[in-house]
């Protein structure tokens, strides 16, 4: 053992606010941790390879090819980030609690504020890791198919007509015109935001509760309640009661984009932009929210 | 100034909906001087725990308040010079020794080559310097305690708390740990450990306070509370047979009794460790 190590120099003491970097590093190694975690690689398998099936779909027109891949691997993204996002947030601080890492952590100096931040933080990095991954594979699985539509359009043209092959070439430009549909963007932020928001209900939900089970089943229980509110609305809209509880729970109708982007529909990126900014806006509150309860909670 | 000072600190625990409260720490007036090495005693259940708990605001006190440095403990800033070791700590088991170092390093705000610089010293502080690389999921509860100390260590803190510094370690870890918390005093630190091995905290703290049930039932410097002022007690070396009993009669002759004549025990620690040591030089030897 050696004297240096003791009388080492004393570290700059003059940070003492809110610091960035403290939670980067919290945020950084809450991912680490979320990587190396079993449950949330084999959600991420499950997507993957369900995105990657969707490249053997070789049933009716080249147009409905298109649109049933795009569904499906829409669809698959989208439950893949909700599930990663209640999963992946519920169990960050009861395993902290439960594993006494949090007392070396909050011994240091260290708000409580910035711990609860870095752990959300580190969940977001997570959805945007394998949401990236999918998204990745989506796109490989859309070119495939493009350069199989077009090699096969193609061949079956050989030897007919010059009008014929204009019309190849429409049809090919049609194609290609669907793959690099600008509207999938649309439908892949809308469902980040969603999935951030579900985040921080988990979040806000295990600042208060120990139990894993209670905190994946109470935000799934919000997030289908939030999904049907705009139906309850239209059924039960005349009960101010009913409406005023409502209204604490998340729209999370308002995500659910996807389906009219494959009905030909085209989403304005003005809606685009107050999607986020709810979500974003909501977020906010309930991570204002999970921070009052974290902050007397008793370790 | 105290490095530690508690006035009236109370703590109930909310046991739930009918069943009441518990009280485990009761009107405690704690003050541990700079600089020394103050022992909390106590069986299981006694406050230790609650009370470090308190210091670090990990828990909210029902009533009373508690300082570190004169700043109170409700403040962020009073963290700024404090080191912890919790008992049996658990560290993230995915991260390696050198890993884990750095990770509390840059909660503390060191990066760079100070804090590559600081690593390096700690892991050879506490004898984990082959392990650096490995991950804490495969080290013995020993090592978990030495790479607890060095994170506690990481930033240089004027106050070191440390809750049970060598439960679970074998004698020459215990041993050690010991001698690294007397050299850290020897730097000058005020170390605040709690422990059930009576014999080390005698050996190594200036004063003790014991917890009982909450409540603080005995305090004082170590040396006054141990010694018994009515008995004394000369160690002679090569002393012959026909001279100890005239010293025993010169002794009875004064009117003052003798309560025991015998030859003065080492400790078993002290043979189990000098074994260890006669078997490693043979083992060198023999190589």
């Amino acid at each position: 053992m050696t004297e240096s190590a003791i009388a080492a120099p004393s570290m700059s003491r003059e940070r003492v606010g809110f610091s960035a970097h403290r939670v980067s590093v919290i945020a950084v190694n809450t991912l680490t941790e979320a990587v190396r975690q079993k449950v949330f690689i084999l959600f991420l398998l499950i997507g993957l390879v369900f995105i990657a099936l969707a490249v053997f779909f070789a049933q009716f027109t080249f147009g409905e090819q298109m649109k049933f891949i795009k569904d499906t691997c829409l669809g698959v993204i989208s439950v893949i980030t909700t599930l990663i996002a209640i999963v992946g947030t519920a169990q960050l601080l009861p395993s902290e609690v439960e594993n006494r890492t949090i007392y070396t952590i909050l011994a240091k100096p260290v708000r409580r504020f910035e711990f609860l931040l870095g752990k959300f933080c580190g969940s977001l990095l997570l959805l945007l890791l394998s949401m990236a991954a999918m998204c990745i594979l989506f796109a490989a699985v859309l070119w495939i198919k493009e350069q199989g539509m077009i090699r096969e359009l193609s061949q079956s043209y050989v030897g007919e007509s010059p009008a014929a092959h204009v019309e190849a070439q429409k049809q090919i430009e049609q194609i290609q015109t669907e793959v690099l549909d600008v509207e999938l963007v649309k439908a892949l932020v809308a469902d980040l935001a969603k999935a951030t928001l579900i985040a921080s209900v988990t979040l806000l939900v295990s600042t208060f509760s120990t139990s894993l089970v209670f905190n994946v089943v109470v935000p799934f229980m919000v997030y289908v309640v939030g999904m049907l509110r705009g139906t309850a609305a239209e059924m039960w809209g005349a009960h101010r009661l009913f409406m005023a509880v409502l209204a604490v729970f998340p729209d999370f109708g308002l995500f659910s984009i996807a389906d009219e982007i494959n009905l030909g529909k085209v989403v304005p990126w003005g809606h685009i932009g107050q999607i986020v900014t709810y979500g974003v806006a909501r977020t906010l509150v309930i991570v204002v929210a999970a921070h009052l309860v974290f902050s007397r909670r008793e370790i | 100034m105290d490095a530690i000072r508690t006035e009236q600190l109370t703590k109930k625990y909310d046991l739930g909906w009918r069943k009441g409260k518990l009280l485990a720490l009761e009107k405690l007036n704690l003050r541990v001087r700079e600089g020394e090495v103050y022992g909390l005693l106590g069986p299981n259940g006694s406050g230790k725990s609650t009370t470090l708990k308190l210091v670090l605001d990990l828990v909210v006190p029902t009533e009373g308040s508690a300082w570190i440095f004169d700043v109170p403990c409700s403040k962020v800033v009073s963290r700024l010079h404090v080191g912890f070791l919790p008992e049996n700590p658990y560290f993230y088991r995915y991260l390696t020794g050198a890993e884990t170092l750095e990770f509390y390093g840059k909660l503390c705000g060191m990066r760079g080559a100070t804090l590559k610089k600081r690593i390096e010293e700690l892991l050879d502080l506490v004898g984990l310097t082959r392990a650096r690389h490995r991950r804490l999921a495969g080290y013995s509860k020993g090592m978990l305690q030495r790479i607890g100390l060095a994170q506690a260590l990481i930033h240089d803190p004027k106050l070191l708390l440390l809750d049970e510094p060598t439960a679970g370690v074998d004698p020459i870890g215990s041993k050690d740990i010991r001698d690294l918390i007397l050299r850290l005093k020897g730097m000058g630190k005020t170390v605040l450990l709690s422990s059930h091995l009576l014999a080390q905290v005698q050996d190594i703290c200036d004063r003790i306070g014991v917890l009982n049930r909450g409540q603080m039932i005995l305090e004082g410097d170590v040396q006054t509370l141990i010694s018994d002022q009515r008995r004394l007690s000369i160690t002679v070396q090569d002393l012959p047979e026909a001279a100890r009993a005239r010293v025993e009669e010169a002794v009875r002759a004064t009117g003052a009794s003798i309560v025991s004549v015998g030859h003065p025990q080492t400790t078993l620690e002290a043979l189990f460790l000098e074994a260890l040591r006669k078997d490693q030089r043979r083992e060198g030897e023999h190589d």
